[in-house]
Formats: structure tokens, C-alpha cells, sequence
């Protein structure tokens, strides 16, 4: 609070129950009288040059799920407290089941979070038990913070009863009749207190004593193999983290290898010193083993990037998580030579996918896909091929192009480029549906030599409504030998008198 | 040391000399036609041209095709995607699939590729990886990794105008990378000058009136392109008619329309100062809009 003397005192309010209140406080106010559920006025009274914030849910949530993003540092299964109770109550879980050797003992780990997160500017609330009731209960309730293995049920019991994660109502009906601790229910019989206040409460009760197992859900899918180095040096160069991508993907070809799997995504987390995290992600089209091949992905992946990768003051622990894996299918299933070269060739053209999918984007290599309407523009859309179906995506079996009916043939009557809007003209054609005769486009003018058509394009008046026209398209060949494609929009006299004209593609 | 020791020791560095050169030539001339030995060529059916070319276009190397003008772009993409759609089925050991990369200036006034057409053309659209680069750089990018894939038939870059960071070394790279990996490479460069590029040819695709249709009077009949090789590193240059038969996936030549002043062959190319170098140090004209050029030239016409 010394530390800057001439900021005025910070609250965050919100509005409760039709008044403004403090809902949030620093120690500068604390230290000047102001108290929580005060209403703002009064606050004023107290301290005028009070600094006023609204609350801002979703930015603490943001925050919130930043920090948990963090916090996976130390263990992958991280959650957000996602009790209905817990609305302003900002708290995370963290499994840390088998990960506390890694650090040294939990006692270690617990200090390192704490003092880590302090460095950061957060004030955090820590407590390690076995159960995630009772740990929630210590950590806003009590003083402890390591509860020794099968102490939390002794450890929980002198606590107030708004432990237990209760809506307030219910804590403070339990108060009226004199129930104030965990201690007080927990001897009582159980079923009237249930037909009384609920089965909730003994659902709390039981979750934090560790009578009824409780899960957490992790924010992250828990990856399927992950692997991690620490640094007592961040590292900041490309190179070194470009070397480390390459140490960490060799690291997990082995597990691949034995359970019989192929990376299929893959993400690499990048942790800050100051507490950022970066993800990249990197997808491949067949299962992959080639540690050579993944750090060349993620060299492309980061040299893709808009701006550099940040490293600020450098990364202080880079792990690579596989996100995603599909079986192996191993290079002896296929013995002949020739069928080895097939593979080879095709193992080129997804290797290449992939690698501009990482480096561009993976919306940015396309392919085409059908759509089954007769309106030129919405016949085809084209989806990023690692949106698309692994078997859609080798070459032949694309199931959504098999509509096309059309063999090549003597006829050419769709043009090799469409235009994604039709361009519109200046055309003279013979009323009512003859074909045009002159037409201006792009300004300039163009004599018709041969034309063919019309071929009728009814609108879809389920998609357009009732204003929508008939196209006539006509395939048009002027004096120098180009091709167009062009549509009358619109039946002169029946749906209007004034149709225009769009030029739409163009023949080769 | 006497003379005659002298004499056979300049004997020796001179032989070794003029074996370096036969060397050196044979390797620029590798350089300029691809890997000749390890890939058969790609011919393109049209007798003439493929005599010209000497058995067809080389396939892992660079080639150019070029529209003068914006509203070209329709032939000048129907020459190359034939030639894609001949090295799609050429198959040389499981080579599958296009890349068409397109630079974004193209997407201006370009329009894009239109699925039905294809087919009708005689590609198949699902053969097709379309990439479309934010900027030209990752274009340039993108295309050379592509040039680079040992699994692919042909590679098309399509580019507006004679953008300066596409230069000669960007075209050497691209060239070298197809001729690593035998992709038949094409750059296909809309509303674009000639430029010296690292390209093996470099072809001038004009449309051409169709022929007369034997069931429609007035209707239009097949296509024709009227084609010119500017310019051929490793030989001849010329001017053809040609037309494209998406049955068989086959250029073959045409007849002149009649009424069409042209005559195919007979005249003197397009270009009498074909065998020139065009510049490369040129300033970046990165392609003028496309109707401006169209009023130009048709001015031109009209007179």
C-alpha cells in the first residue's frame, strides 16, 4: 500500500439488488473503512477520491482462463470452478496427481505457484487436500495450506458452513437455526436435513469430506502424449527453440512407435517468463513419425506467423503435446515396388498440404467441393482440405465431387473462369429472349460474331423469394475470338421490362 | 624443363580445359531443358509444336505462359490447364494432382477456377489443391515448395503483371526446385510484359474465332488458340493454331477460320525481336488495370 502512495484506492462495483455496490476492493481501501456489499454512495461519503471500476465479468473470465492457461505448466488437468454458487468467486482447480515429484514435493510446487503468480501481480489464495471441496473450503476459509493425506475431513469441520460452496440463501437459513459450521451437519441424520434444505447440501458435504468422488473438467483436452523442457535460462533465439522443437519431437517418436500410432495435430505450448502462453498448432494429413518432419512444420507454423513469435524476456519451459493421433499404418502393407513409389508420391503431396497448411494458413489450400444446386456461383464452394474428410482428401475419392454427371466431351458449354459476382453490362439484344448483339463490359465494346442459347437457369425461389429472376445464359463469341458466358437476368414482360445483362465467365 | 615438356604439360591443361567446357556446356544445357534423361517430355499432341520443341515440354522445368491482356486470362488458363490435364495423365510414377497458386492481385479482376468447367474441360476438379496466399510472398513461397513435391503432376503459379519481387533469381529457384523434383512447373501470368525469367519457354496464348459449328448455324464451335513461343531456350520459336480436345486430353492444330486474317505458320512471328533477351532489370510496372490495357488495344483493333 506504501508502495504507491498517491493512487487513490481501487473498488469494483456492480449493481446488486437495484443499488450500487463495492464488489471487489484493494488493501488501500480496506485500510481506509471502505467494506465489501457497501453501496457506492456511501463509500463516497467515506472516501471521495475513491477509483471506481465496473465489474467486467467477461474480461475476468478471460483473465481467469489465462491464468489456468498457465497454470498448466504444472500439471495438464487445470479447471475453472464452474459452480453455479461460484459466479464472482474466481477460482481454479488443479489435478496434480503424480506431478508434484517432478517439482520437488508438493511443498515446493505449492511456493513456486504461489510466488510466480505473485510476480505477476496476482493476490492468490493456495491450498493443496485431497478432495477439491475441502481444498476450496481451506483455501478461502482456512489457514492451513498442505493438508496432510486423509487430514481434510478434521481440517474442514471447524469451518464456516459457506465452505461447503452452498448458495448464500441456504448458508444463511442454515445460520437461523443455529447450524454456523461443516461441523454442526456433519453429525446431524441425514435425511431431514436433506428433505429440508435439499439434497445439494449433502452432495457438498459428502464432496468435500471425500465421501463421493467429484471430477474436475480440464479446460484443455488432456493430451495423449506430452512431453515438456524446462529452462533455468529462458531462451529467446529461434534457433535454440527451433533445436528444442526437434529434441522434444524426437522425444516422442518412441512412444508413438510403441503404442502404434501416428501424430495427426500436435501443439506446441510456448510459456513466457512474464506469464503469457503461446500456442501453435500444426494438423498433418496422415499419421506421422518423423521428428525431422514436425519441427519442419513448426518452422513453417512460426514462420507464418503475422509478427515474429514474441519471446519478450524469453521462455522458461516448452512443451509439445500431441493432441491427436491415429494408428500407424506401417510401410509393410505394401511390399511392391511400384505401390511403394505410388505411396511415396502421395506421401509427397500431403507432406506438401501440410507444410503450407502450417505456414499460410490452414484455410488457405482449398479444394473444390459440390453443392447440389444449378446456380452457377452456388454449384461449388471450396473447403480448406483439412477441414475435409481424410478419405475425400487423397485425390480420387472425393465423395462430394463424384455429382458431377458430365463426362469431357465435344461441348464446352461451362466456362474455365467464373466470375464470383456477375459483372453487369451494357448490352443491345433482340427483345424479347434473342440472343445479344453488341455489349459493352469492362469499358469496352464488343461485337457479337456467334452466340448460342438461351439456356434457361430458373431461380431458386426458396432461397430468393419472390422477387428473384430466371437467368438466360448464352455462350457469346465476339469478332476476335473471345469467349464469354452471359446471362440475361430476368423474362422481358413477365418478370420485368428492363432485364440486365451480366457477363459471368469466360471460355478458354 | 625443356620446351617439348613444356608443350605437352599446355596439351594436358588444354584438354582438361575443353573437357571442363563440354562440362560446363552440358550442364547449362541441362539447366536450360531440365533433367532430360530422368523424365520423358510432356507432348502436347499438336505435331508441329511437339517437332518444334523437340519431342514436347520438359517436365521437371519452368514455363511461362503469358496474356497480354486481362480478358485472355480465359485462354491463357485454358493453355495451361491442358497442359496440366496432359501431365495428370502422363502419371509418371503416381504423380497425382494440380496446384494452381494464385498470386491475390490476380483475384481483382480474375474471377476463379469454375468446377463444371473444368470437367467439361477434361480435368478433374477433386485433382485440384487450390492455394491462395494472403500476399505475394507467401504466393512465391507457396509455389516453390510446390515445385519441390516429388507426389505432384504439374504446379500452376498464377501472377498479375511483372510484380519486381518476382524477379530472375525467384524464377532460377523455382526452375531449379521443378527440376529437382520433375513437377511440370508453369507460371501463367496475367495482363503481363515479356520479362527474362529462368524459364524454359515462355508462350503467348491470343484467342482465335472458333470454326464454323456443323449443327448450329451461328453457333459457336470448337475452340482454337492461337499460340506463340516467344521465346525457347533450347530451340526454334514459332506460331500455331491450336486447338484443345477434352476427350482425349490432346492439343491438336487447327484450320484458320476464314474469315481470320491470320495465317498460321506462314507469317513471321509475332515478335521479330524474339531472339532478344528481354530485360530483367525493368521497373515495376506491377500490372496495370485491366481496363486500361482493354481500351488500348482495342483502339488498336479498330484502326
Amino acid at each position: 500500500m506504501d508502495a504507491y502512495p498517491e493512487t487513490p484506492p481501487v473498488v469494483v462495483t456492480d449493481t446488486v439488488k437495484n443499488a450500487i455496490r463495492i464488489v471487489a476492493l484493494d488493501e488501500r481501501a480496506r485500510a481506509r473503512g471502505i467494506r465489501l456489499n457497501q453501496t457506492l454512495s456511501d463509500a463516497r461519503a467515506l472516501v471521495p477520491d475513491l477509483d471506481c471500476h465496473a465489474a467486467d465479468d467477461e474480461s475476468n473470465r478471460a483473465l481467469l482462463l489465462k491464468i489456468a492457461g498457465w497454470c498448466e505448466r504444472y500439471t495438464p488437468l487445470v479447471a475453472l470452478d464452474a459452480a453455479p454458487e461460484a459466479e464472482r468467486d474466481h477460482g481454479l482447480f488443479m489435478d496434480i496427481t503424480g506431478c508434484a515429484h517432478l517439482l520437488g514435493g508438493e511443498a515446493a510446487m505449492i511456493a513456486d505457484l504461489e510466488a510466480r503468480l505473485r510476480a505477476q501481480g496476482f493476490h492468490v489464495r493456495l491450498c493443496l487436500a485431497d478432495t477439491p471441496g475441502a481444498a476450496w473450503a481451506m483455501a478461502r476459509y482456512g489457514q492451513d495450506r498442505i493438508i496432510a493425506e486423509g487430514a481434510h475431513a478434521e481440517a474442514v469441520l471447524p469451518l464456516s458452513l459457506s465452505g461447503l460452496r452452498l448458495p448464500p440463501a441456504m448458508v444463511a437459513s442454515l445460520g437461523r437455526v443455529g447450524l454456523k459450521t461443516i461441523g454442526c451437519i456433519a453429525g446431524m441424520p441425514r435425511a431431514p436435513l436433506a428433505a429440508r434444505f435439499g439434497a445439494r447440501l449433502m452432495q457438498r458435504l459428502d464432496q468435500a469430506l471425500g465421501r463421493e468422488e467429484e471430477a474436475i473438467s480440464p479446460i484443455m483436452p488432456v493430451a495423449e502424449l506430452s512431453t515438456e523442457r524446462r529452462f533455468a535460462e529462458p531462451v529467446t533465439h529461434q534457433e535454440e527453440i527451433s533445436h528444442v522443437i526437434a529434441a522434444l519431437a524426437a522425444g516422442i517418436i518412441e512412444p508413438l512407435e510403441r503404442r502404434g500410432l501416428g501424430l495427426r495435430r500436435c501443439r506446441l505450448r510456448l510459456f513466457r517468463v512474464d506469464g503469457h502462453v503461446s500456442h501453435l498448432d500444426v494438423q498433418t494429413a496422415r499419421p506421422l513419425r518423423d521428428a525431422k518432419m514436425i519441427r519442419r512444420l513448426f518452422e513453417e507454423r512460426i514462420a507464418g506467423l503475422h509478427d515474429d513469435l514474441d519471446a519478450g524476456f524469453g521462455f522458461d519451459l516448452i512443451r509439445l503435446d500431441v493432441v491427436h493421433a491415429d494408428p500407424f499404418e506401417g510401410a509393410q502393407t505394401e511390399m511392391m515396388a511400384e505401390m511403394m513409389a505410388h505411396h511415396a508420391a502421395e506421401q509427397g503431396h500431403d507432406a506438401l498440404v501440410d507444410r503450407l497448411g502450417a505456414r499460410l494458413g490452414l484455410d488457405r489450400v482449398q479444394r473444390f467441393v459440390l453443392a447440389d444446386t444449378h446456380i452457377p456461383e452456388r454449384s461449388f464452394g471450396r473447403q480448406p482440405i483439412a477441414h475435409l474428410g481424410a478419405r475425400s482428401r487423397s485425390g480420387s475419392g472425393n465423395a462430394a465431387l463424384a455429382l458431377i454427371p458430365e463426362a469431357p466431351g465435344e461441348i464446352i458449354t461451362r466456362p474455365l473462369i467464373l466470375f464470383d459476382r456477375p459483372e453487369l453490362m451494357q448490352t443491345i439484344a433482340e427483345v424479347p429472349d434473342g440472343p445479344p448483339l453488341k455489349f459493352r463490359w469492362r469499358g469496352v465494346s464488343y461485337e457479337v460474331a456467334r452466340s448460342e442459347g438461351p439456356e434457361r437457369i430458373a431461380c431458386e425461389w426458396w432461397r430468393d423469394g419472390r422477387g428473384a429472376r430466371t437467368r438466360d445464359y448464352f455462350r457469346v463469341e465476339d469478332r476476335q475470338g473471345y469467349r464469354f458466358w452471359m446471362f440475361r437476368h430476368g423474362l422481358y414482360g413477365r418478370e420485368t421490362s428492363d432485364p440486365a445483362w451480366y457477363m459471368h465467365g469466360l471460355f478458354a | 624443363m625443356s620446351l617439348s615438356r613444356l608443350q605437352t604439360a599446355t596439351d594436358i591443361l588444354k584438354q582438361r580445359t575443353r573437357a571442363y567446357e563440354a562440362q560446363a556446356y552440358q550442364a547449362h544445357r541441362g539447366m536450360a531443358l531440365g533433367d532430360a534423361g530422368a523424365s520423358q517430355p510432356l507432348a502436347l499432341g499438336a505435331s508441329a509444336v511437339d517437332h518444334c520443341l523437340e519431342g514436347g515440354l520438359v517436365c521437371g522445368g519452368l514455363h511461362e505462359v503469358r496474356s497480354a491482356l486481362a480478358r485472355d486470362i480465359g485462354a491463357a488458363a485454358g493453355f495451361a490447364l491442358g497442359l496440366a490435364a496432359r501431365a495428370l495423365e502422363a502419371d509418371r510414377s503416381g504423380r497425382s494432382g494440380v496446384v494452381w497458386v494464385s498470386d491475390p492481385a490476380t483475384r481483382v479482376d480474375g474471377g476463379g477456377l469454375f468446377p463444371a468447367g473444368l470437367t467439361q474441360y477434361g480435368l478433374d476438379p477433386s485433382s485440384m489443391t487450390i492455394v491462395e496466399p494472403g500476399d505475394l510472398q507467401g504466393a512465391m513461397w507457396a509455389a516453390d515448395e510446390a515445385a519441390g513435391c516429388n507426389g505432384l503432376a504439374a504446379l500452376i503459379f498464377q501472377i498479375k503483371g511483372n510484380p519486381a519481387r518476382f524477379d530472375i533469381t525467384a524464377t532460377r529457384r523455382l526452375m531449379m526446385r521443378a527440376r529437382g523434383s520433375g513437377v511440370l512447373a508453369l507460371i501463367l501470368r496475367q495482363s503481363g510484359e515479356e520479362e527474362a525469367s529462368a524459364a524454359a519457354t515462355r508462350w503467348r496464348v491470343n484467342t482465335e474465332m472458333s470454326g464454323a459449328d456443323d449443327s448450329l448455324e451461328r453457333g459457336v464451335g470448337a475452340m482454337r488458340l492461337s499460340l506463340t513461343l516467344e521465346r525457347n531456350r533450347a530451340g526454334r520459336t514459332g506460331q500455331w493454331l491450336l486447338a484443345w480436345n477434352p476427350k482425349v486430353r490432346s492439343f491438336n492444330h487447327a484450320a484458320p477460320h476464314p474469315a481470320s486474317n491470320r495465317v498460321s505458320g506462314a507469317n513471321p512471328p509475332a515478335h521479330s525481336l524474339d531472339r532478344l533477351p528481354a530485360p530483367a532489370n525493368r521497373r515495376d510496372s506491377s500490372g496495370q488495370m485491366g481496363q486500361v490495357l482493354d481500351r488500348r488495344q482495342d483502339f488498336g483493333r479498330v484502326s
